[in-house]
Parts: structure tokens; sequence; C-alpha cells
């Protein structure tokens, strides 16, 4: 094809034709004496829509003195043109519209003779393909996973210069100030410091989350995606876009409520923010390894994958329920959706994509993980100098939601002070529960040698490129048959894994699980829920899914009871 | 010969003009602006793994409708 040429742009106004244009002109020309439509609204523009029909302009129209005159006005005229054409004004204008147009191409445009199959129909005969298109998406899915799982080495590097060199700066700085020794060291150490740890550790994988999917969006698969799986979608009262927010749970929930932005009709949308933390996010994994580990060391991949699958039943439950009560009716969104033709990702599309959402997380999320961590801070150390936790007013306001969760068999403060912290992340509940049952668990003997500003820095580096190195390392090893990594093992997990065996039945472990997987999600989601939504329906998630994981978490753990497990 | 008949009835490979797309509201709306307007040439390419929704080929271009949408575009097959 060949642009032979511009379009000059005086003829840039569409002719309506004869009928159409008169019909135009006196509306317009009762629009122009409305000077309140005027000021906001080309007259013309304004008519043509009105003419069209458009709901939403015929709102704003009947909201202004003189409005609804107007409206009657049009309506007549829509009437008359319809006794002419035998259809309506909007699809006679559309035609006109798509009449210019190929006019316009006409005479600029020079098109082969022939329609060649290109290569995007070729890809595509074969990844939306009847038999192939499911098996396609779901080892594109995998590998998606399986190259997030890649950015562990990040997230190892990240904790240690958090917990390394800017912890010992801020320390540097305290002592500069002399405050060391004080609370405000402590408050920076085990407050700030942990709580970012806590948090940043995702970072990375969120990263390399949005960084593949930058791709499978910029290279056009994604609009596959939504075609392939939409009959599933539509089954469950949701869209076929709704499934990509749902994938991206697995990852993390907080770009799922984000990614949900793509859906046009406000009530799939919702609902599809609403399902996306029951798709189990990474977060919530440790909590099922461990549990795993410890009560079903010998098909721990079982039961993790269980949990998994109950979430997805649950997503579907919830929303087939709320499509059909709370968010009931709304505009079925239609599934008219161009599929892009194949193109080659740009490295800078990506990383434009990859920042402008992973920094858009990363604002939300620093202010509520610092009010967070200092809140907890102060609670695990209130009354001044408490060395046991469960001394503190932390151990008490545990102590106190404990027995809510006895029916579910998890009610000591423990397991509610744990589940407590998981509201800050899902994944510090494995933390807490090392710290409470493991004594002095947290406490590592840490040797530190005094460093200057410049050994630090190297530090910093050095450890980048080591990551680096070994992501790429555990990038290469996707490939099947390939792999250049050495496992590792952690030992104070097994002590935390003895300590849990001694107090938990599998039937509580299962309950447990269960909870963690249904209940509030982390403070991050939430705070994305609200920006996204509005508190109200911030509050709502959080209260519906912590009533769910309390009913069924009650169940099974009365159900199994009564089953002699 | 020519028959009129609606956009879903038709398999990939069938091609049809455009006659009428019935319908009202933001659906409607929507299928318009995308082209599918009376006169032009539209043509099945193929059906999603699980038998919804279609891709159609217009202007040049790959187009994914449900059959629901799809019932209210009315082709003329010859």
């Amino acid at each position: 094809m060949a642009v032979e040429g511009a379009v000059s742009n005086r003829s840039a106004i569409i002719d309506y034709g004869r009928d159409l244009e008169k019909e135009i002109a006196t509306l317009e020309g009762s629009i122009s004496k409305i000077e309140a439509l005027t000021a906001r609204y080309p007259a013309r523009w304004l008519a043509v829509k009105l003419l069209e029909n458009d709901s939403d302009v015929k709102e704003k129209v009947r909201a202004i003195d003189g409005g609804v005159e107007i409206i009657r006005q049009a309506e007549t005229s829509m009437a008359h043109l319809r006794s002419i054409f035998g259809d309506e004004a909007e699809t006679v204008i559309a035609d006109r519209r798509y009449g210019f147009i190929s006019g316009v191409a006409k005479k600029v445009l020079r098109k082969p003779a022939i329609d060649r199959l290109t290569s995007s129909d070729k890809i595509d005969n074969i990844v939306t393909n009847r038999v192939l298109g499911i098996p396609i998406f779901l080892i594109s899915m995998w590998l998606v996973f399986q190259f997030v799982a890649c950015s562990g080495p990040y997230s190892d590097w990240l904790d240690g210069v958090l917990a390394g060199p800017i912890c010992r700066w801020g320390i540097t700085i305290i002592k500069l100030i002399s405050l060391d020794g004080t609370w405000v060291e402590s408050l920076w150490v085990d407050g700030i410091i942990a709580g970012f740890a806590g948090v940043m550790v995702f970072v990375p994988l969120l990263f390399f989350l949005y960084f593949a999917l930058a791709i499978l969006e910029d290279c056009g698969y994604m609009a596959r995606i939504a075609f392939v799986m939409d009959r599933l979608m539509k089954a469950i009262g949701l869209h076929g876009k709704s499934f990509l927010p749902m994938i991206i749970g697995f990852g993390c929930t907080v770009p799922a409520i984000y990614a949900t932005r793509t859906m046009r009709e406000w009530k799939d949308r919702i609902v599809t923010a609403q399902v996306a933390s029951l798709m189990s996010c990474g977060a919530r994994l440790p909590v099922y390894t461990l549990f795993a580990a410890v009560f079903f060391a010998d098909n721990p991949g079982t039961f993790i994958l269980a949990l998994y699958l109950f979430g997805i039943f649950w997503a579907i439950v919830i929303a087939k329920l709320f499509r059909s009560t709370v968010f009931a009716g709304g505009e079925k969104a239609p599934f008219v959706m161009e599929l892009p033709p194949y193109r080659m990702p740009t490295l800078k599309g990506v990383l434009i994509h990859v920042w402008e959402r992973g920094a858009f997380f990363f604002q939300k999320a620093v202010t509520i993980i610092m009010a967070v961590s200092i809140i907890l801070f102060f609670l695990l150390n209130i009354p001044w100098g408490v060395s046991d936790m469960r001394d503190s007013l932390f151990g008490k306001v545990s102590a106190t939601i404990a027995p809510v969760l006895a029916p579910m068999g998890c009610g000591n403060w423990e397991a509610a002070g744990s589940l407590l912290t998981g509201f800050i992340a899902k994944e510090v509940v494995v933390g807490t529960m090392g710290e409470i049952y493991v004594a002095g668990a947290q406490e590592e003997a840490e040797v530190e040698e005094p460093t200057n500003f410049f050994q630090d820095l190297g530090e910093i580096l050095v450890g980048f490129w080591d990551a680096t190195v070994d992501t790429v390392k555990s990038i290469v090893s996707i490939i099947p048959g390939v792999n250049l990594m050495d496992g590792e093992e952690e030992e104070e997990v097994t002590r935390l894994v003895a300590a849990l065996r001694e107090r938990y039945t599998p039937l509580q472990a299962v309950a447990f699980s269960v909870f963690v997987l249904l209940y509030i999600p982390c403070m991050v989601a939430v705070a994305a829920f609200r920006s996204e939504f509005g508190t109200k329906w911030a509050l709502f998630n959080a209260v519906y899914l912590t009533a769910l994981g309390w009913i069924v978490s009650t169940l099974i753990y009365q159900v199994g009871l009564l089953l002699g497990f | 010969m020519t028959e009129i008949r609606q956009l879903d009835q038709l398999k990939p490979g069938d091609k049809g003009k455009v006659v009428k797309v019935s319908g009202s509201g933001a659906v409607h709306r929507r299928i318009l602006d995308m082209g599918v307007v009376p006169g032009s040439e539209i043509e099945v390419e193929r059906v999603a793994p699980l038998g919804d929704p279609v891709e159609f080929k217009l202007l040049g271009y790959h187009l994914s409708l449900r059959k629901e949408e799809s019932q209210n575009i009315h082709v003329e097959v010859s």
C-alpha cells in the first residue's frame, strides 16, 4: 500500500447528504439560540450527536435550560429521517462517515489487487485454532509465571540493600543527631526498614509480571486471549476482558485491580475487581508452602494446587452471585473488539508500560506501608521495653480477636496475631509465625564491620550484577532440559515446621490456609481498590472477603471435626 | 441469486454485504462505529475455540463479535 498525496483540510466537514444536512441545519439553528449550550459545545457537533441518539449527550443537554425543547425537536427530526431512509439516523450518519473515509482512502491509497494471507493471519490460524487455542494460551501463561518466578535474585538483592547499606546509612544519620540507642533507631531498623523490606521484595516480581504482560499486550496476543476466553467468562456473567485481570491476580491483586481499567462497563469492572483477590496471589504462596511442608509433606503440590483451585471456585461463585445481585443489570458490555495485527513489541514501549504501572504501585504503596509499619512497630513495643510479644499491645489485641477465630480452630493469639500482620502483606504471616514460635529467630547474630559509603555503593552494584546473572540463568533454565540453578534450603524454616507440627492439627492447618486465601486482601490491595472504586466499595470488598473466609473456614473445621479428622 | 441472512448464520469463509444493522443502544452504536454499516463487505474468518465469539474481516481489519451481536447484522449473500 502506498499513500499518495495529502487531503486538504478544507473538506474536513463531512457532507451527510441533503436530507440529513437539512435537519442538522434546523437543529443547529435552534441550538445556537441557547447560549448555555453553545458556550460548551460546537452547535453542529451537538446537532449530529442528538440525531445519533447519543444517550450521554442527551443527558447533558436535558440538564440545561431549554435542553428538553431541543431534544424534543431532535426526536421529531429523527422520526422524519426514519420515514425517509427507513433506517435510524445514526445508521445513516455512520454510513456517510464511512463513505467519506473510503472516498479519502480511494484518493490516497493504492492497495494490492489480491488479499494475501499475511503473517498475522498465519499466526492467528495457529493461536486461535479451535484445538490448539486453549493449550497455547495455557502454555503462554505458564511461561509468564515461570518468567516472573525468575525475579527472585532481585528480591534478595533489594532485601539486602535495604537491610544492609540503606539501614546503615539511616543509623549513621541517627547517630549524627545523637539519637542512637533510643526508640528512634529501633523504629528505623525494626519498623520502617523491616516494613519496607516486606513489601519491596515484591517490587521485582511486579516489574517482571508487568514486563511479561506488556510484551503480550504490545504484540497483540492479549486481544486473542480475550477472544479465546470470552465464552468462559460470559458464563459467569463477565467479559472476555475480565480474564486478564484475574490471571494477573495470581501474581498480585494490586495490578489486577488496576488492570480492570481496560473494561468499558463499570459493573463488569467492579465485579472483576471484587473477585480478583480470590485468585490466590504470589504472597500467599509462602503460607501454603509452609503448611504443605508441615502437614502434607508427601504431597505438598496437591495441597497447594487444591487451594488455588478452591480460590478459583469461589471467584466463579462470587462473580455469578454479585452479577445477579449487588451489581446486577447495567448495559451488557459488547464484545465488539478489534483484533489488531501482530507486531513486534518495541523495548521502549514495553519499558514505558512497565514503568508507568510499577511506579504507580510504588507511589500508592509507599505511604500506606510506612503508616502501617509504624503503627505495628508501636503496637509491638508498647508497653515500652516489652520483651515477650504476648505482653505487648499487639499480643493483647490478638488475644482479644482470637475467640472470634475459635470456630475455625485457630482461636489462639498466635494465629490471630499472624493473620493480623497478614494485612501488611500476606507472606508476613510466615514471618510473624517464625518470630512467635521460634524464639529468637529474628535475632540473627550479625557481625557488622564498619563500612564507608563507597564500600556500600560497591556492595549494592556488585549485588545487582550477581542478581542479574542469577536471573538470566534462571530464565535460560525455563527451557526444558536446561538447569543452571542449584537448590537452596533455609534452616530457619525447618525449626518453624517442627514448632507448627506440635501446635496444629492438619485440619486446623487446612482451615487456616483457606482463611489466608479468602480473608481481607493486603493493605496495598485495599488501597488500590479504594483509589479505583472509592472507600465504600473498598470496605465492601474487605468485609465480604473476611466474612466469606470466616464462614468457609469454620464450615471446613466443624465438618472436619464431625467427620473425625 | 442472493438472499438476506443474519451474520451469525454464516460459516468461516463465507462472505456477505451488510444490508441492515438492527438494534439500539451502546452496542448498536459501537458496531456502527467499527464500520459495520450497510454496504460494507464482511467475511467470516474463524470461530473461537469455545464456539463464541466469532472473528470477522472487514475494511482490511479483524473484528470480533459475539453471536448475540452478529445476530443483529443482516447480510446479503450471493
